[in-house]
């Protein structure tokens, strides 16, 4: 296409974009809704992998000490764990600890432990796997051989927790395609009828251009650019969307339960997110625009 | 040379628009399609801009067969045909020089030689006051004379016009024959299909008849003894 092609591509895209400007607006409105529902879910996925990635990092077992355990007990049952070949070092938690560390866990919501007797939790051992054994069924044998121990009330450790987390973010990984090709098999639809609109609102103009000798790519160019930004805009909206979802998240709730507070703040996408979502709207909308014409255009053919 | 060979177009079910259809038209005549309204003169006109495919029979314009043209084809083929319609076809919302410069631009003239030119041939045809009006503030011999200079833009080897003097008052019909006349001194093809036998038989150095789809009549100036 000469420049003066695109010059004409150029003027016919802004000035259908502002003649339907409220068109447009609900479209790429839509289509923002559609991403970010889209874009939660990935955000939801991207947040859980990292906290299990977090877990797998520093992986250890919770060995909680049996109540009247004196102090000598519990200094010969920490030799013997630290003998293991697996284990990497053996922390002792006592019950003044465990409810100091609860207290700052759960940060401005501490308040709602007054009133509980300081000794409610019970000592434990947080026992560190070395790396060379961070693996799932080493430490789940490592568990059960502790469990085994005398002293030793209950004994856990997060594998099993990061098994239930893994389904839960494969469910989220299918919910997010599932969920999203609905949304996304929606707004093409939408596109496309509003593209449509323009198209019908423009079919004198179309029909002298075609008069006059234009070619059919000069005649659905500004169609398929006018999709193309609507798309590009509404994907922009629903990444804006995301990003104030996570400052409030960050702000209001889950780093005072504390949930993300231990691994680091709740992340927002990575850049290989937000170019999926800016690149899916695109697509969206140039899509829509390319359906619609030829629809129309064949319809017009007879 | 415009070649015509055997062409047929019937519409569904089964109107026959033309009727097994031989002509050729020499580069540079100036020719007239008379009959009645239905007799097949627009018909005709749209094969010839490929607006229409014929259900039967070959259209060649200058050595190509247009019939087998694709869609990038047709496209070429429009932009070095010049068309003037009865009812202009114009945006409204542009005016007059856009009008007439968006038949360059679409072809990739830059901006500024398009509307150099637009306004060229505006002034030519004595337009040169009323080049930012829009259509709908021009009379209808001003329309009719920025649908000409539309149809000039790229010095088009064939000028098409579907009843040209259809909306006109016999002044402003003389003055766009006028104009045609001026334009066929440039080496152009003109078709002009019409149902005014006066304006055909005044003005033409060659007129077909069609009559219900076939053609009746292909007096040219020579058979007649007539002089333009």
């Amino acid at each position: 296409m000469k420049g003066s092609q695109l010059g004409l591509v150029g003027r016919r895209v802004c000035s259908s974009l502002w003649a339907r400007l409220w068109t447009h607006v609900l479209t790429a409105g839509t289509m923002a809704i559609a991403l970010f529902v889209f874009g939660a879910l990935m955000l939801a996925q991207e947040n859980l992998q990292n906290l299990l990635s977090g877990w797998g990092d520093q992986i250890q077992i919770n060995a909680y000490l049996d109540k009247g355990l004196g102090a000598g007990e519990v200094s010969l049952l920490r030799d013997k764990i630290q003998s293991f070949p697996e284990v990497e070092r053996v922390r002792h938690v006592s019950r003044e600890q465990a409810w100091k560390d609860f207290r700052v866990a759960l940060g401005a919501h501490s308040h709602v432990l007054e009133g509980l007797p300081e000794d409610v939790l019970p000592a434990s051992f947080e026992i560190f796997v070395k790396p060379d054994y961070r693996d799932g069924p080493i430490v789940e044998a490592l568990a059960n051989r502790l469990r085994k121990e005398k002293g030793l009330a209950t004994v856990e450790y997060p594998q099993e927790w990061v098994d239930r987390l893994s389904l839960v973010v494969l469910a989220l990984q299918w919910a997010k395609w599932v969920l999203g090709g609905i949304l996304f098999i929606a707004v093409f639809f939408i596109v496309r009828s509003t593209v449509g609109l323009a198209i019908l609102a423009q079919k004198d103009e179309i029909e002298v251009m075609q008069l006059v000798g234009a070619t059919e790519e000069l005649i659905q160019a500004p169609f398929v650019v006018e999709g193309l930004i609507q798309g590009f805009i509404g994907a922009g909206l629903s990444v804006l969307g995301l990003w104030f979802l996570v400052l409030f998240l960050r702000d209001q709730t889950l780093t005072s339960i504390g949930l993300f507070g231990s691994l680091g703040q709740l992340q927002f996408i990575d850049w290989r997110s937000i170019a999926l979502i800016l690149a899916i709207g695109s697509l969206l909308g140039a899509s829509g625009s390319v359906f619609s014409l030829r629809r129309f255009m064949k319809r017009w053919k007879g | 040379m415009i070649q015509l060979f055997h062409v047929s177009k019937i519409y569904p079910p089964n109107t026959a628009a033309l009727k097994d259809l031989n002509l050729q038209i020499a580069k540079g005549e100036l020719v007239f399609l008379a009959g009645p309204s239905g007799a097949g003169k627009t018909t005709l006109l749209k094969l010839l801009f490929r607006e229409e495919e014929p259900s039967k029979g070959q259209i060649i314009i200058h050595g190509k067969d247009v019939t087998k043209l694709n869609s990038r084809g047709v496209a070429r083929l429009r932009q070095q045909i010049g068309l003037v319609f009865q009812e202009f076809k114009f945006l409204p919302h542009m005016t007059a020089i856009d009008n007439v410069a968006l038949a360059a631009l679409v072809t990739g003239v830059p901006r500024q030689e398009s509307y150099t030119k637009a306004y060229q041939l505006l002034r030519e045809l004595g337009l040169r006051e009323k080049y930012d009006a829009k259509p709908p503030a021009l009379s209808g011999g001003e329309q009719q004379r920025v649908a000409i200079a539309r149809a000039l833009m790229n010095d088009p080897m064939v000028v098409l016009a579907d009843e040209p003097t259809g909306n006109l008052d016999a002044n402003l019909a003389e003055e766009t024959m006028r104009l045609f006349r001026k334009i066929r001194e440039r080496g152009t093809t003109i078709i002009i299909a019409t149902h005014n036998l006066d304006l055909s038989q005044r003005y033409g150095t060659r007129v077909i008849s069609l009559q219900e789809g076939y053609l009746v009549d292909d007096l040219s100036p020579l058979k007649e003894g007539r002089t333009e």
